[in-house]
């Protein structure tokens, strides 16, 4: 373990990335929905809203609130999403991120409970408000959670992109969808990364898909030799050069949500695959800066986040001449 | 409105009458207040066979002329000259009232072939069990069994001239009409039956789709809103998504001042899941009350231009046919344009939400759609009867109980509140029980759930047989001839004691309890412990022959190798039987 590392050691918190969520907090904590929507209300168009919707979310004790505003007013979409989205968190809370084997069936009955009573909030709220993407984006993890199909989650992805084609989160959910653990292929999510990203304008997060496919795709093969041997591919690592040039790389780039998320993409997949020097430019550009995926794909987040950052950085610090090859 | 498009009211020997003038070829109609809904499932059947002898003597005419069985009316049409329209009128009157019965046997095969083409599906006996308007779902199983007094008697009670209405269009009523017909009673409209605790329902059915089954009240607004239903349905699932190619919506009014809306979205086996999300989602749109004013307007001028055609009077005749015997109140073409124009989109969103409350939904196989917020409907008794239990299954998970009043079957594993599903059919409440020479016997409840009674698997005893033949009311019992594979103990059937699967006369399908294994009779008891202890006397003494008697100078190493092989032999032969009945039946 480098716990001795000279340099800071990783920041896990969302507000360090997004002095925003801070404020947004302190809005729900106030039940101040008025502040919220205004908030909402002033984002650019076709912004990806989904950190503020997980932000109420992932408040704890906020469905209570949230189900007298529904009450209230049973039209409110956005209430309506506020409320499935923390039916959602507290399902998954319950059915915890760990392998279907190791979740009991309790917690499964559980889970699949908070699913429906989301579910069914959200049909109503996309009912009401067809072009309403945080919606549609909250329905592709009911539809995964309630494996309602390949075909079903797809179809809520392509109406969600009717009105917002570059949805990040909601890619990256179908992304989850699509690959072989929840009934996908590998061909169909690399295909949908691929996609996404060509279709995305330069500079936006989209591209950050193609390198959470080949994570996943990392993820699902036998620890050692054959995770070695798929990094080891040359297409893999040409993929995930034109990725990060059309994503975090790019001129045009802007730190949006999901970029600390994507540049640890970047940063996990280079180091793994042994090129140091692009491991180190994404490690630079997000200081210290982290987010628990991908690191936790990787051991314990925080000592995975310091050991490939401490490799990466020593190896092209400027006493060693520029390694631009790989391994 | 054209004055001539007016509907009369007259009489025809006694028997209520509308009339419209309507130039060219006539039409008309005799219709009776008599259906499948007004028969019991043992006896189902009767009004079909009834209708098909009246048609008899009509043979081959070049006029056109049918008939037609429906749920709660049986309609005769025909159209032609008048002189041919008085002829088949007159004609079905007089055979109602003398069946040609040397017909009957032959004609219970013409309803054998129209059966295996007819498929109504199994939405009515989820939504109203085996019993009234659940009937038009199940088998026609009083055919096969019915008499020419049963046929004769069914016929005198509800064909009658004051339960029947004349309709006519054309020129003017055809002399030489002649209706005679016995006198009896105007019947009341069947009950309404449930064998839904609640809804929304759906139910798990077949791989062809989505469909869907409301009942809503028949009004105007129902009308635009089944066309808007459709309308919306294509858009999104056909058009839009390009998941389904087929998408309808119908209505069939139950002449009880309700209509039953249906709507139906077909699925390739690899879109459904796409079709039934789609599905509810266009529901849920309406259900919203987003419905604009284009589409209700493009539906309206559909419905207007058919109430305000030439032809719509006519058109109109054999439902209002229907609305007279039901005893409900005359609905003119006038008032019913007015009202029509009169539906907002907010008429239909109340539309839409009364459809929501009375849903059920049939869902592909495999499929659920209680994400949605529909209820499973009833797979599931919620009670046992007590009385002898007879185990099978692999690993007696499946329990049959034969208790004085019903018979029940537990299944474990399966879903339920502790891992059991449990279907009853109480002998008070069976509407039919299948009978096989072979012995097998298949209950069926009023609710549609069913009970396989297979003798031959759980080994239930001959007397035990015959307490449940006696305890179900006879006219439930339906005799059907052999069955070409009866299960077995080697080819036992899935315990099917749900109404998923459509029910038939064919035997159980042999299913995925393979090794089941019946409770061993008292007699198999004793065979196998006599058996064994021949078997083991006999065996020791060809042991102690194999190992000693090769000694004994008295015989020959020849002699000797025949008697030990003698005795071993005849020790397998008392040992097998034995063993066969210990490895296929289980103790308890």
């Amino acid at each position: 373990m480098s716990l001795a590392s000279p340099l800071p050691p990783p920041d896990f918190e969302i507000t360090s990335a997004y002095p925003e969520v801070a404020w947004l907090r302190q809005a729900v904590a106030a039940w101040d929905w008025t502040a919220v929507r205004q908030y909402l209300a002033g984002l650019p168009r076709g912004s990806d809203t989904s950190q503020v919707f997980s932000t109420v979310a992932g408040t704890e004790g906020v469905e209570q609130v949230l189900r007298d505003l529904v009450a209230a007013a049973p039209d409110d979409v956005f209430a309506l999403t506020l409320l499935g989205a923390r039916e959602v968190q507290i399902g998954w809370k319950v059915r915890t991120g760990a392998r279907a084997e190791s979740v009991t069936r309790e917690q499964f009955a559980t889970f699949h409970a908070h699913l429906r009573t989301a579910e069914q909030l959200l049909i109503r709220a996309t009912a009401l408000d067809p072009s309403y993407a945080p919606a549609w984006a909250e329905r592709l993890n009911t539809a995964r959670g309630l494996q309602l199909g390949q075909n079903e989650a797809r179809r809520r992805y392509d109406r969600l992109a009717k009105s917002h084609p570059h949805h990040f989160t909601a890619q990256s959910r179908l992304l989850q969808q699509l690959c072989p653990k929840w009934s996908g292929s590998w061909d169909a999510a690399h295909s949908f990364a691929r996609d996404r990203m060509l279709a995305a304008p330069e500079g936006a997060l989209n591209a950050g898909l193609v390198a959470e496919a080949h994570l996943e795709h990392w993820l699902g093969l036998d620890a050692g030799e054959e995770r070695h041997a798929y990094l080891g591919q040359s297409h893999v690592h040409a993929e995930l050069v034109e990725a990060a040039g059309r994503s975090v790389l790019h001129p045009e780039f802007r730190r949006e949500p999901g970029w600390v998320t994507v540049a640890g993409c970047f940063a996990a997949l280079f180091s793994l695959i042994g090129d140091t020097a692009r491991a180190a430019a994404h490690f630079r550009a997000l200081g210290n800066l982290a987010s628990q995926f991908p690191w936790s794909y990787l051991g314990e987040p925080a000592e995975a986040y310091t050991r490939h950052r401490d490799t990466a950085l020593a190896l092209t610090s400027p006493a060693t001449a520029p390694n631009r090859g790989r391994r | 409105m054209n004055p001539q498009s007016a509907v009369h009211r007259t009489e025809v020997d006694g028997i209520p009458t509308l009339f419209t003038y309507v130039a060219g070829p006539m039409r008309a109609g005799l219709v009776f207040r008599a259906g499948i809904a007004d028969e019991t499932l043992g006896r189902a059947g009767l009004t079909h066979l009834v209708e098909h002898l009246a048609l008899y003597r009509q043979g081959v005419a070049d006029y056109h002329y049918n008939g037609a069985t429906k749920a709660a009316f049986t309609h005769f049409h025909v159209e032609g000259a008048e002189h041919e329209i008085a002829a088949y009128l007159t004609g079905v009157c007089a055979s109602l009232t003398d069946l040609p019965m040397d017909r009957l046997e032959t004609e219970k095969e013409v309803l054998r072939t129209e059966e295996s083409r007819r498929d109504p599906g199994p939405l009515p006996l989820w939504r109203y069990g085996a019993q009234g308007y659940g009937l038009v779902s199940y088998p026609e199983w009083g055919v096969r069994n019915a008499s020419a007094q049963d046929v004769g008697q069914w016929a005198q009670s509800w064909f009658t001239s004051d339960n029947a209405v004349l309709w006519i269009a054309g020129e003017r009523i055809p002399p030489g009409i002649c209706l005679k017909l016995p006198a009896g009673d105007r019947r009341p409209m069947p009950a309404v039956t449930s064998a839904l605790p609640t809804t929304p329902a759906y139910f798990s059915h077949g791989t062809g789709g989505v469909l869907l089954d409301a009942v809503v009240a028949d009004t105007p607004a129902a009308w635009l809103y089944s066309g808007v239903l459709e309308r919306e349905l294509t858009r999104a699932l056909r058009q839009e998504g390009g998941y389904s190619y087929t998408t309808a919506t119908d209505l069939t009014p139950r002449r009880d001042g309700f209509t039953v809306l249906a709507a139906f979205a077909d699925a390739l086996p690899a879109k459904q899941d796409a079709v039934l999300g789609g599905f509810v989602d266009v529901l849920a749109g309406f259900q919203a009350g987003r419905i604009t004013q284009a589409d209700l307007d493009a539906v309206r001028g559909r419905a207007d231009a058919a109430l305000s055609s030439p032809e719509a009077a006519a058109r109109r005749l054999p439902g209002m046919a229907e609305d007279l015997l039901a005893g409900r109140p005359w609905r003119d073409a006038a008032e019913l344009r007015s009202q029509l124009w009169a539906v907002t989109p907010g008429h239909l969103h109340e539309v839409a939400l009364e459809a929501a409350g009375t849903a059920l939904l049939q869902v592909p196989s495999g499929h659920s759609a209680d994400w949605a917020g529909y209820t499973a409907a009833p797979t599931a008794s919620d009670r046992t009867v007590t009385g002898p239990r007879f185990i099978t299954g692999r690993a007696g998970d499946a329990e049959l109980t034969v208790g004085d009043d019903g018979v029940s079957l537990t299944e474990r594993s399966s879903p339920g509140p502790d891992g059991t599903r449990v279907a009853t059919v109480l002998y008070r409440s069976c509407a039919a029980m299948l009978s096989w020479p072979d012995g097998g016997r298949r209950l069926i409840g009023a609710d549609g759930l069913t009970v396989d009674v297979e003798p031959a698997v759980y080994g239930v005893e001959p007397s035990t047989m015959a307490v449940i033949d006696a305890a179900v009311p006879p006219h439930a019992v339906v005799p059907l001839p052999p069955r070409p594979h009866p299960p077995r103990l080697d080819r036992a059937p899935a315990s099917s004691t749900t109404t998923s699967a459509r029910p038939t006369a064919a035997p159980p399908a042999t299913g995925t309890v393979l090794a089941d294994r019946p409770r061993r009779t008292g007699g198999q008891m004793a065979a196998m412990v006599l058996l064994g202890a021949l078997g083991g006397c006999f065996g020791l003494l060809a042991l102690m022959l194999t190992v000693f008697g090769a000694d004994d100078p008295e015989t020959s190493v020849g002699e000797w190798l025949a008697i030990s092989g003698f005795l071993w032999g005849v020790t397998a032969l008392l040992v097998w039987p034995a063993v066969r009945i210990l490895r296929r039946t289980s103790r308890r």
